[in-house]
């Protein structure tokens, strides 16, 4: 069909088809991994966990960055789009975690 | 919004991908969709962080309720949407690359995968419900509240790759940018979904 188009093209290349797909790798580890930390893993009483839930709130923030940065493509977006959708991730995430704290 | 582009990528580089100023710079989908996915995840960060006050005045109650949520379950969900996204965004780059019947292909994936999160979430409501967990429990309350506006989000996602599908098995329609509106609202879909998994299921 189309043989003109431009796979070439420097700006949909940044990021690749082999950083989806490590992208889709990471994040679904990160998921697998998740399964240990959750209380309704356990059969007895779970307990709060400062350490866990610092843990959900660093990679939440990992997780998000990556679909963000690589499936959103927004690793080669201008700059008011990278600075909106960090100031989104950090502020979620920072005001999670201090409201868990207090 | 996007009638307005009748650039075909089969004929040479759409109009949108002229957005970036500098070379590499390169506005995915167009400001409009952006503007409703960021709004929309503003909408959402304030449900969160509703949650997240709630929860820090209960914590036993909830983490006591939050027991009873099926964790496997829940990372079932996160892998089908993951790997949904994954299709979604390779789609995208095999419609740059012109590879328009691969890129029908993977939306069709992506689709799918959509569509058995439904079917996941839809047997999780219904075994949670006769299991008598329902809105009279706060968390509860919450968690029904964030799933179902979340696929809602979903179904509408799967409607949205449908039209995606039906404008690429146009030759005069194959526009990168109509692609790219899609994957961004679907990738945001995923995006709230990994904030809810977190907070949901994993946060103690």
């Amino acid at each position: 069909m189309s043989t003109t188009a431009a796979p070439t093209r420097r700006d949909t290349k940044k990021v690749g088809p082999r950083a989806i797909t490590y992208t889709w790798a990471v994040l679904c580890a990160i998921t697998i991994g998740s399964w240990w930390l959750a209380p309704g893993h356990t059969t007895n009483t779970a307990t709060p966990s400062i350490a866990i839930t610092t843990a959900v709130v660093l990679l939440g923030f990992i997780k998000g960055r990556l679909v963000i940065q690589y499936f959103m493509a927004v690793k080669t977006a201008p700059r008011w789009l990278k600075l909106s959708t960090d100031a989104w991730l950090i502020t979620l995430w920072a005001a999670v975690f201090v409201i868990y704290l207090y | 919004m996007t009638n307005t582009e009748p650039t075909a990528i089969a004929s040479g580089p759409p109009a949108s991908i002229s957005s970036g100023r500098q070379s590499g710079v390169h506005l995915p989908g167009d400001g409009h969709m952006w503007f409703m996915v960021l709004g929309d995840l503003v909408i959402f960060g304030a449900y969160f962080i509703v949650y997240i006050v709630q929860r820090s005045m209960a914590p036993a109650a909830y983490l006591q309720a939050q027991q009873h949520l099926n964790i496997t379950i829940g990372v079932l969900n996160t892998l089908v949407l993951v790997t949904s996204s994954w299709f979604v965004a390779q789609s995208v780059q095999a419609t740059a690359a012109g590879q328009h019947e691969r890129a029908i292909r993977l939306l069709y994936g992506g689709g799918a995968c959509g569509l058995l999160f439904i079917a996941i979430k839809a047997c999780e409501w219904s075994m949670k419900i006769t299991q008598g967990y329902t809105t009279s429990n706060e968390f509860f309350m919450f968690y029904y509240m964030l799933t179902g506006v979340h696929v809602l989000h979903v179904a509408l996602g799967v409607l949205i790759l449908g039209i995606v599908v039906r404008e690429l098995r146009n030759p005069r329609r194959q526009r990168l940018s109509v692609v790219e509106q899609g994957a961004t609202y679907w990738h945001m879909v995923d995006l709230l979904w990994l904030v809810i998994f977190g907070l949901l299921y994993v946060v103690r």
